[in-house]
This record gives structure tokens, sequence and C-alpha cells, in this order.
């Protein structure tokens, strides 16, 4: 857990050094930032974590920072702490994928609380994230011989539909489905399908 | 036992009333009738030209009609009653027939009921003498109809009775012109008197004071050359006449009614009193003549006075409830404004109870982790500290704008007084995510004003500035801008935004009341706030900007 990173966001001095407190207090290696353009010349993002951000601060306000962030495709997980919140903004915070939704004053054990599912939930998607990697990595080693074998098979093809479409042998199809399950790390079809899936975006559009 | 706490609380009651200088109680009253009757008729006797039989001024009926005024229909009865006493004690001692000391009293007692029911007809309740209307009618009804209507009666009962030489209308004309004179001198007298609160008399400075020592000093002693002292000239009269003048009209703008009350009564008793010991101008002729002339000159010098005193007091009365409908006016739109306000104060507030929240949290954490140095906590401390401060200045200041005040002029920094309204707005212009930027001039001059009014003028347009943007612009271009300046000898204060500005024919249409464009707004700001720079001696306008945006402009002598 303490290798977990906290930024915290807000232009109110004292309250900025009072949460970037207590989260340290609770073990976070914490980063406090007065604005969030000031946030934005030095994002981090390296380790995983969560930002705890101010939704109304002069410049450029929280919504409109979850949005920046999002546009860098930084995924880290927000948690918007607010003086003043109306139902729309914490609204438009919630769809835009926000973890929490805090009014100040707000009691240490929601906060952190709300921290530690952002940082949960960061944990799991580098995880995905991760394994996303691994499986993208293994299909690079692919030839392309065996990525249409793999697109094939996972388009539910038999081996001898797969060689007519193909133009080759069935015993050579073979051979490029049995080194394509190896490099895939599969030992059954199902295996190879889940790690497909896993794979695919949700708007499946691949061609 | 219920007796006697029923006694108790009798007393106590009364007691109480004395104490809040309320109405007497009835017996105090039915005395305090007695005893004035009594001195009244001793003044009376004392104004007696000799061997003229009728008083020059003969003040007890004024002083019955007087009371009858203030007291409520009811007691009318019992009141005149505590005069008889008073009335057989000293008649019976001049040894007049007893018939016709009874006779006196009726007809006495006629002149203060007649003239209390008239002006009680027109005029409901226990008079006071606080517009040109009611004096008027007391003019009319109490100091001309009654001792005009009762003088018949008398003169009748003194013919029918047998009492003296006198002809009937000789009678009519001589008891007539006495009791105008009474009732225009002792009438106003008990009247203002007795409805003018202590608390004014406790309110007035010592130079208020000091001055109407002044004008009754002054007033004596010219009433002593002009009428107290053996007559030197009779060519000099008319002048001396109107020496008392300038003194009279001095108490009647400066002391209200009751000082121009007194005025007149030390002018009647200083004239009269020469007069009957052989001193001042009105000398060298009969009796009847002196009498006849003393009362047409105090006649004529009380009249105007009393009814002047009385219009200038009207007029400050309407000028003060104009002052008072003002200051409330402000009040309420200024109490409408922190409403609109509320979010971002709360907003406000919110952020040092966050700090303080969060650092006793953070604190407790550290001591139960046993992780936390002191020289942590103390830190901690210390902001927790500043936080508490800080929420408290915020309620203070809050506090004096909720305050209903009077207006109160100091020497004030414009610079300050816009720092503090950018404060008391900074919760709702961060939630409308409004960039404030400050141009502060350097060594502007103080203005002479009123703190909080002047800082209800400047958070309107302040707060105007920030919805006109939050509605009408995206939210990375709203942009206030305050400045401070001097031009031309006068301290300008301005607040400029980057909002959709207003249309050409809405420029003066805003500073009118209740018009306004916002879906919830009493339309009140600007005009108050355009009435308040005015009382400040400046001036407040609005431009639209060449690039967009509106700006508002005060201007304040330099005090």
């Amino acid at each position: 857990m303490s290798s977990a990173q906290v930024s915290v966001i807000d232009d109110d001095a004292a309250v900025l050094r009072s949460v970037g407190r207590l989260l340290q207090a609770a073990g976070y290696a914490v980063q406090t930032f007065s604005s969030s353009q000031d946030f934005l010349t030095h994002p981090g993002g390296g380790a995983p974590g969560c930002i705890v951000m101010d939704l109304s601060m002069p410049g450029m306000g929280g919504l409109d920072l979850q949005q920046a962030l999002a546009k860098k495709a930084d995924r880290r997980p927000v948690v918007f702490i607010s003086g003043q919140g109306s139902i729309a903004t914490s609204v438009a915070a919630m769809k835009a994928g926000a973890i929490d939704f805090l009014t100040k004053p707000f009691d240490a054990s929601r906060l952190l609380g709300a921290v530690s599912a952002a940082i949960e939930r960061d944990l799991s998607s580098r995880g995905a994230q991760r394994e996303r990697a691994a499986v993208e990595g293994r299909l690079a080693s692919l030839t392309p011989r065996e990525r249409e074998v793999l697109d094939m098979v996972a388009a539910g093809k038999l081996n001898k539909q797969i060689a007519a479409a193909l133009g080759t042998a069935e015993k050579t199809v073979k051979v490029h489905r049995a080194r394509m399950m190896r490099k895939m790390q599969v030992d059954s079809l199902a295996g190879l399908i889940r790690t497909w899936t896993s794979i695919q975006p949700p708007s499946a559009s691949s061609a | 036992m219920d007796v006697h706490s029923a006694s108790q609380r009798f007393l106590g009651l009364t007691a109480r009333r004395w104490r809040t200088g309320a109405v007497p109680g009835p017996l105090a009253q039915m005395l305090l009738v007695a005893v004035g009757y009594y001195a009244a008729a001793r003044v009376g006797f004392a104004f007696t030209l000799q061997p003229n039989p009728i008083s020059t001024l003969w003040p007890p009926n004024a002083l019955l009609l007087a009371v009858l005024l203030l007291a409520p229909a009811r007691a009318w009865w019992w009141l005149l009653a505590a005069a008889l006493p008073a009335h057989l004690l000293i008649e019976l001692q001049s040894g007049v027939p007893t018939a016709m000391v009874l006779g006196w009293y009726a007809s006495n007692c006629s002149e203060a009921l007649i003239g209390a029911a008239l002006v009680r007809a027109f005029a409901p309740g226990p008079l006071r003498l606080d517009s040109l209307r009611k004096a008027g009618l007391f003019l009319l009804c109490a100091v001309l109809a009654a001792p005009l209507l009762s003088s018949f009666f008398d003169a009748a009962l003194v013919r029918l009775i047998g009492w003296g030489e006198s002809e009937y209308w000789d009678l009519v004309q001589r008891r007539f012109a006495s009791n105008v004179l009474a009732e225009l001198t002792v009438g106003p007298l008990i009247l203002t008197w007795a409805t003018f609160s202590s608390a004014r008399l406790r309110a007035a400075t010592p130079a208020r004071y000091a001055e109407a020592a002044l004008i009754f000093g002054g007033l004596f002693a010219v009433c002593l050359v002009a009428f107290d002292l053996p007559q030197i000239d009779a060519r000099a009269a008319p002048a001396l006449f109107y020496a008392p003048l300038p003194f009279l009209l001095w108490a009647a703008v400066r002391l209200g009614t009751p000082g121009a009350a007194s005025a007149i009564a030390l002018l009647t008793v200083a004239t009269i009193g020469g007069a009957v010991s052989g001193l001042g101008p009105f000398t060298d002729r009969t009796a009847e003549d002196t009498a006849r002339e003393m009362q047409l000159f105090l006649i004529a010098a009380s009249v105007p006075m009393l009814l002047l005193a009385v219009a200038l007091e009207e007029r400050s009365r309407a000028e003060r409830e104009a002052h008072e409908q003002r200051l409330q006016l402000t009040h309420l739109a200024r109490v409408a404004m922190l409403g609109e306000l509320s979010g971002g104060i709360a907003h406000e507030l919110n952020q040092p109870l966050t700090a303080i929240l969060s650092n006793a949290q953070a604190a407790q954490h550290f001591i139960a982790n046993k992780t936390g140095s002191p020289q942590v906590l103390s830190e901690i401390l210390q902001d927790i500290v500043l936080a508490d401060l800080r929420a408290g200045e915020i309620i203070r200041r809050l506090h004096t704008l909720f305050k209903r005040g009077e207006t109160q002029f100091r020497p004030l920094d414009m610079n300050t007084v816009v720092g503090e309204v950018l404060d008391i707005a900074r919760g709702d212009l961060a939630t409308r995510s409004v960039d404030v930027r400050r141009h502060l001039g350097e060594s502007i001059p103080a203005v002479s004003g009123d703190r909080v009014e002047l800082q209800q003028v400047l958070l309107n347009l302040v707060v105007n500035a920030s919805e006109a943007m939050s509605a009408g612009t995206a939210p990375g271009r709203r942009v206030l801008t305050v400045c401070t300046g001097t031009e031309a000898g006068m301290v300008k204060v301005s607040v400029i935004d980057s909002g959709p500005g207003f249309p050409a024919e809405q420029h003066e249409r805003m500073f009118e009341a209740f018009y306004t464009t916002k879906a919830q707004g009493l339309g009140l700001g600007l005009s108050i706030s355009r009435a308040i720079v005015r009382v400040h001696n400046g001036h407040l306008w609005g431009e639209a900007n060449p690039g967009g945006g509106a700006s508002f402009h005060v201007t304040l002598p330099a005090a």
C-alpha cells in the first residue's frame, strides 16, 4: 500500500496541506499541487495511485482537468472533493468516471475509503493493462500466416476450412496452429478464445 | 396571602410604570391636576392688573384643557373633579361668593370640555403637536373656539349672579382674550413636554444643552431689558418688541416644539410680570388697555413661532422616516444579496472547516501509528489555529454585513474595502470558475464613507459580474478585473468583467428600482448601490467594454 502515490490538487493552501497530511498519515506517498496547471506540468503517474482534486478552482476546474487527463490517456482514478457540490456537477463527475464525490468537510474515513477504492481500481486496471500488453506481445510474435490461422480459429473455422481458405494442406494448417498455440501460451481452444477476447476492443471493429 | 400578593403586584405594577416613564396612576394624575390647577390659579392671580378684576393670563383652564387632551375621554370626569378642591381652596380665600366660585368652576370646566371634545372629534387619541394639521386644529378648537364659547357662558353666569359691575360684552371680551393667551402659552407647554420622551433628552449632546442654555439665557436677558426695566423712552418700544424675536426663532428652529413652547412661556411671563410690576413698555395707559395690548402682542408673537416649530418638526420627522426607509431598503437588498451568495459563502466556510477536520484526523492517525513527530504535530496544531481564525473572520465579516446599522462615515482605504469584498465573494467566484485580477493603485487617498455600505456596492457589482459571466461565458474565459486609482481628485474603483455585456437600451434602466434581467433578483441592487454612492457624494455608472463585457465604475471624493 505504501508504494501507492496520491496526488492532491486544491487551490486552498490550508485544505491542500491538511488533506496531504491526512493521506500521509494513512501511509500513502503524497504529492500536492495548488492548481490544475501546476499538476499538468508534473503529472507523474508512473507508480500506481489516484488523484484527489478540488472541483472548483480558478483557471482550470476539476471537471476540465478530468477531461484533460482522459485525453492524455492518464487513467488514474479521480476522487473529487468540493466545498459546494451541486447534483449536476457531481453527476457529471461520476459519469466521467470519478470514484467518489466528497463534500467538504468530509470525515477521514470517507476520504481514505474512497482513496483506497481508487487505488485498488488503479492496481487492477494496471494488472489488466499488463496482461493485455503481454498478450499483445505474444500476438506480435506470430508470423502473418500464424495470425491468419488464429483469426480463423477464433472465428470457429475447422482446420479443413482453414486449409481450403488458405489454399494449403490441412497438415500444414495443423503445424501452424500448434506453433501459434505455443506462442500464445495456451493449451486449449477455450484458453485461446479467452485470451483472444480479453484484448478485443469493447466495440469490436477489428479487421 | 392573596390580598397580600395582589397588593404587591399592584405596587410592583405602579412602580414599574413610574420607572419606565409611562403614564402615572389615576390617583397620582388627580393629585397632579389638583396641584397644577392650584399653582396655575396662583400665577393667574399674580398676573392680575389692579384694579382690573380679570387676569391678563388665566392658566388653570388651559391646564385643564391640556390634561383632557392627553387623557382618554372616560378619565375626563374624574380629572375635572380633581380640580374642584383646588378651585375652592384658592377662590374661597379671595372673598368671592360661593355661587360665583362654583359658577367659575363650571365655566372653566366647560372651556376644557368644549376644547377637548372639538379636538378629539377631529383627531382621535391623545393630542401630539407633531403636524401642522394637529397644530391648526389645536389653535382653532382649543385656543379660539373653547375660550370664545365658554366666555359667553362665563359672562352670563357673572351677570346672573351679579358679581361686579362690568357689562356683559366687556366681560366676554376680557375673559376671551385672557384665556386665548393662556391656551396659547400653557397648552403647548404641557402638550409638548408631557409627550416628550426622556430618551431624547438623554441622547442630546453637551453642545446641544449648551445651545439650549444660550437660547434661554439670551431670551431671558433680552426680555429683562425689553420688558422688565423702568420705561426709558416710549419711542423705543416697537424696537423692543422685536428684541426677543431672534431667540424665539432660534428656539423654534433648533429646539423643536418643546423648546418653542418654553420660549413662548418665558416671553409671556417676562412681559406680563414686568407690566404687573409697572415696568416695561406697557405702562403708560389704563390697566384694561395694557392687558389688551400685551395680549395682542403675545398672541401675535406666539402663533407663528409655534407653527414654525411644528412645521420644522414635521419636516424633520418626514426626513427621519425617509432616512429610516432608505436604511431598511439598503439592509433588505444587502440581505437578499447575501442570500444569493450563500452557496459561495458555505464553500468559503467549508474550506477552513475541512482543513481543521483533516488536520485533526491526520494528527489522530499520526498518534495512533506513533509516527507523528512533535514537530509535525505542532505544525498541525498551528494550522488548525489559523483555519479556525479564518472561519471566525468570515463569520465576523458576514455578521457586520447582515447587521442593520446607521450609516457611519469614517476614513476608508478603498483597496482594503476591495480586498474584503473579494474575500467575501471568493467562494462564489471560485464555484463559478471566475479568474480574479486585481490592479490596485498605490497610495490612493482615503475616502470618507460607510464601510458596510461601500462593501455592499462593490459586492453587488462583483456578484453581478460573476453571475453574468457564469451565464454567458465559457469557464476558461471568465475574468473579473478590479482596479482602483485616482482620477481628477476622486478615488475610482472599476469592476470589469468579460461577460456578455449589456445592450445600450439597458444602460440607464438597470439603475431603476425593480428592473432586473435575472430570474432570481429583486432588481434593487444597482438602484440602491447608486443611492448609497450618491449619499457618499460619488457617482456610479456602467458602460459596455469595446472588446466585450461590462465595466462599472464608482468614483468617490477623496476625504
